[in-house]
């Protein structure tokens, strides 16, 4: 049991905006209303905030292990953890290791993160690593919008058959939720080409277009009722102009709830990489009149990363681009990912615009409900580096003492020198928890109400943004204090959620000879067992 | 590692038109690879299977893969290399003199064909195996032929794979890199760990005699490795988990008998595309797994008091050397 008291509390979800309040804790991790013993926190003249969630990273899975082997060079200067008695050893960095994802994560305030890139394939691997996540709670999302067994029912116009083999997929991965990456790019993209245009034909199909799959998807998320609707990485990403692809898809899902990845990413004007600019107003424009739809920032941070991406053809792009490492990996079926370690260098234009898109976005749409803190880790910036963010969107004089060391031909490409607007905590809070939770259809997360997970986290007040948001004070994970004082307490399991939906029983009889025709391993070894999640935390869904 | 371009095998049976095992001997190491993965398949892509296939061995000697290729190479022994370098300049377009070309064993006209074909199929994968990785210059070996591979999707769809040797060494390497972010040779003898093959893999800690205790699982170092670590192995205080009697097993202090994996007891392996896949055992075993074995020593071990005591150690460090 704990009691917390005389904190400032944002709790956005209760419309609770910096009121002193008291919070107590039971011993099974939950708000309750009040507590008798246990330990006290006084926080009087701290702030309080729930536990931050992240919407859109990648931390676990074949990608991000791929990643991690094509960066030693990386691992040897970064921060290192120490094992102790409680802590297993770990490195920081560009990819962290996992033991080190979930104190990195933990040590900012973050306790939920949604993985959102899983290909059903490897899907055992990434729980198995999920699972040596310390602290965190986890989603994790499936590759479906490439996958061929189900682009073959829907060229042929079998709807029900299409949605049965989604909702087969996802039990089968064990999964949370449906992440559509370049709908028909990564089916083309086997054999060397992609997907642009959202009315073309896709490589090897007749008629079915990347705009039917994104319709059809979303429908299905929609008809299966997942609790997070479909999180759709859109075509076309990081190319100069791709707004129009990007205002095109969002068209294709009129009617729709969605979820729409990194959109710094896909929203570029110009025609070139000379005359590349920022085009954010008009898909903010869009955010802002379409209440159904959500997205994250994709915020790009100058400085060192590594790339990874189910895109394989964008990430061949950027190969060529920079000649540095690449790494593909092309998974059967299913979908593929690309690696390229990658430097933002505010003397590049390109990455300039880039850096101001991502603030533009979480600045023009209006609601923070809407538009959640990311930097699609580790693609546009590492995730420990997310307080960066934050001082950034809270202190417009610190925006443009950076906007002022950019390259002066950036003017007229981007919009943030006119714009003052700075993020409250309030504002904060609902960009990095209680946006994102919701988004998630998590309910119990983001939420300091009674009955909610006890995930919340404690800061000191402090005139440095960044430093504040780097090093709270205490950090609570189901009740249990996991932080303190910069100090690593506890390293508790986190659950893992994932949903049941429902499909027709026939369904493992149509998969089987197809999946035996175009597989290399055995159908009834192909679903990931329950018994391999660590404390599974199963949603059964209407129907099933 | 530098960059590598791959897939998953099911990717190439479904679409490989153009196989090149590099290296290797898949007809005797890896039997089942023609007919599970590569060129006997027939797929939605490729309907007539074989037919629809070529296939390239390059090689020092015509060991029986040959008999199943349609075009031998007969590479000059360390001259692979050389070869592809030749064929990344030739790719490119880039002049290459006769003189290079009869150094490696080729002919202009083979390399031009090769070169030909490589460009003109729709989807291309090189297999390397332990005769291109393990001979000398293994590492610029390798990483030319994954740059090769990567410099060929300039033209159209290609990759490559290592040939993995046998047991779950791949999955060994899967796990090390997710928990430490390295493959192999990692010392943690700082609290943290740390990489450099060589200086810290097994075999040179054992010869060094740089430990004093060893503790072997799914390995039977006792038949592998050079003298001095044996005879390290014997000197110290060696625990040895095996199904089996093992060359290792008989020079240990302890030797815990255990189920053997995929036999008797479950677990993962991995593939060497680094998929998982799920062992389920069809006997039953009366020992235990190593799994369990591992899980009550730890047990046993959290009871002891810890051994560095708390506070002695700062929680991280940065910057380091
Ligand atoms: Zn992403």
């Amino acid at each position: 049991m704990l009691k917390i008291t005389g904190g400032k509390v944002y709790d956005p979800a209760n419309e609770i905006n910096g009121q002193i309040k008291d919070l107590c804790i039971d011993d099974n991790g939950r708000f309750v209303e009040s507590v008798s013993g246990g330990r006290t926190i006084d926080a009087t003249g701290m702030i309080i905030f729930p536990g931050g969630v992240d919407v859109h990273t990648h931390v676990a899975g074949g990608a991000m292990n791929f990643a991690r082997a094509m960066t030693p060079e990386d691992h040897r200067r970064t921060q290192a953890f120490i094992r102790t008695q409680s802590r297993r050893s770990g490195l920081g960095g560009m990819a962290p290791t996992t033991f080190a994802t979930g104190y990195l994560y933990a040590g900012m305030g973050f306790t939920t993160v949604n993985e959102a890139a899983v290909p059903v394939l490897s899907a055992r691997h990434t729980h198995e690593e999920l699972a040596d996540i310390p602290i965190v709670d986890k989603a994790t999302l499936t590759l479906m919008a490439n996958n061929e067994i189900m682009l073959d029912q829907m060229q042929a116009g079998e709807y029900e058959r299409a949605k049965n083999v989604v909702a087969w997929y996802l039990w089968a991965a064990k999964s949370y939720g449906v992440k559509a990456v370049n709908p028909g790019g990564v089916a083309a993209w086997k054999w060397g080409s992609d997907a642009k245009q959202l009315n073309d034909p896709i490589a090897g199909y007749s008629s079915l277009t990347p705009g039917k799959i994104v319709t059809m998807l979303a429908t299905i998320c929609d008809d299966l009722q997942l609790p997070h609707p479909m999180h759709l990485h859109c075509n076309n990403l990081g190319a100069p102009g791709n707004i129009s692809t990007t205002l095109d898809t969002l068209k294709h899902l009129e009617g729709h709830r969605a979820h729409i990845a990194h959109s710094q990413y896909h929203a570029y004007g110009g025609d070139d990489w000379d005359t590349m600019c920022s085009a954010t107003s008009q898909l903010a424009e869009y955010f802002n009149t379409h209440p159904n739809i959500t997205t994250d920032a994709g915020a790009v941070l100058f400085g060192d990363t590594v790339t990874i991406t189910a895109d394989g053809p964008w990430q061949h792009l950027l190969y060529k681009l920079t000649g540095r490492k690449w790494g593909n990996l092309d998974v059967e079926n299913e979908t593929g990912c690309g690696i390229v370690p990658y430097t933002y260098r505010p003397s590049n234009l390109v990455n300039a615009v880039q850096w101001a898109s991502g603030l533009e976005l979480m600045l023009l749409i209006k609601s923070p409900w809407q538009v959640f803190l990311s930097t699609d880790h580790p693609n546009g910036g590492c995730f420990w580096r997310y307080p960066e963010i934050i001082q950034l969107l809270m202190c417009a004089d610190f925006r443009k003492e950076c906007i002022a060391k950019l390259p002066d031909k950036i003017k007229n490409r981007i919009t943030l020198p006119e714009i003052d607007r700075e993020y409250t905590l309030y504002e904060v809070a609902t960009s990095m928890s209680a946006g994102p939770a919701r988004a998630l259809g998590l309910h119990q997360k983001g939420n300091l109400g009674i009955g909610c997970d006890a995930d919340l986290v404690i800061y000191e007040e402090e005139i440095d943004i960044a430093r504040m948001f780097s090093h709270p004070r205490y950090v609570i994970k189901a009740g249990e204090i996991v932080i303190e004082d910069g100090d690593i307490r506890e390293t508790p399991h986190g659950r893992e959620f994932l949903v049941k939906p429902s499909y027709a029983p026939e369904t493992d009889e149509f998969m089987r000879p197809l999946f035996e025709d175009c597989y290399t391993m055995q159908f009834d070894n192909y679903p990931v067992e329950i018994e391999r999640i660590e404390n599974p935390d199963v949603r059964i869904l209407p129907g099933s | 590692m530098g960059g590598k371009v791959t897939c998953t095998l099911g990717e190439v049976k479904q679409r490989a038109d153009f196989i090149v095992y590099w290296g290797g001997n898949p007809a005797e190491c890896h039997p089942r690879h023609f007919t599970k993965y590569t060129i006997m398949q027939k797929s939605k892509f490729l309907p007539r299977g074989r037919k629809d296939r070529t296939m390239v061995l390059v090689d020092i000697r015509e060991t029986k893969s040959a008999k199943a290729a349609d075009i031998f190479l007969q590479v000059k022994p360390g001259k692979d290399f050389e070869l592809i370098t030749i064929l990344r300049a030739l790719i490119k377009d880039q002049h290459v003199g006769d003189e290079q070309i009869a150094e490696t064993g080729m002919t202009r006209a083979g390399l031009d064909d090769l070169v030909h074909r490589m460009k003109s199929c729709k989807f291309g994968v090189f297999f390397f195996g332990m005769g291109l990785s393990m001979t000398r210059g293994k590492h610029m070996n390798s990483a030319a032929l994954l740059t090769l591979a990567a410099e060929m999707n300039a033209f159209t769809k290609f990759v490559a794979m290592p040939m993995r040797g046998h047991g779950n060494v791949t999955g060994a390497d899967v796990i090390m890199r997710w928990q430490t972010g390295y493959p192999f040779g990692i010392t943690f003898n700082r609290g943290y760990p740390r990489y450099n093959p060589g200086e810290f893999s097994t075999v040179d800690v054992l010869v060094r005699g740089d430990c004093d205790a060893a503790f072997i699982i799914g390995a039977d170092p006792g038949a592998t490795m050079p003298q001095p670590a044996i005879d390290h192995l014997a000197r110290i205080p060696t625990i040895c988990l095996d199904p089996h009697v093992t060359h290792t097993s008989r020079l240990a202090r302890v030797h815990i008998t255990t189920a053997a994996q995929g036999i008797s007891a479950p677990g993962t392996a991995y593939r060497m595309d680094e998929l998982p896949l799920p062992l389920k055992p069809a006997l039953k075993s009366p020992y235990p797994s190593d799994e369990e074995v591992v899980r009550r020593i730890n047990e046993a071990i959290a009871k002891k008091p810890f051994w560095l005591p708390d506070g002695s150690q700062p929680q991280v460090v940065t910057a380091i050397g």
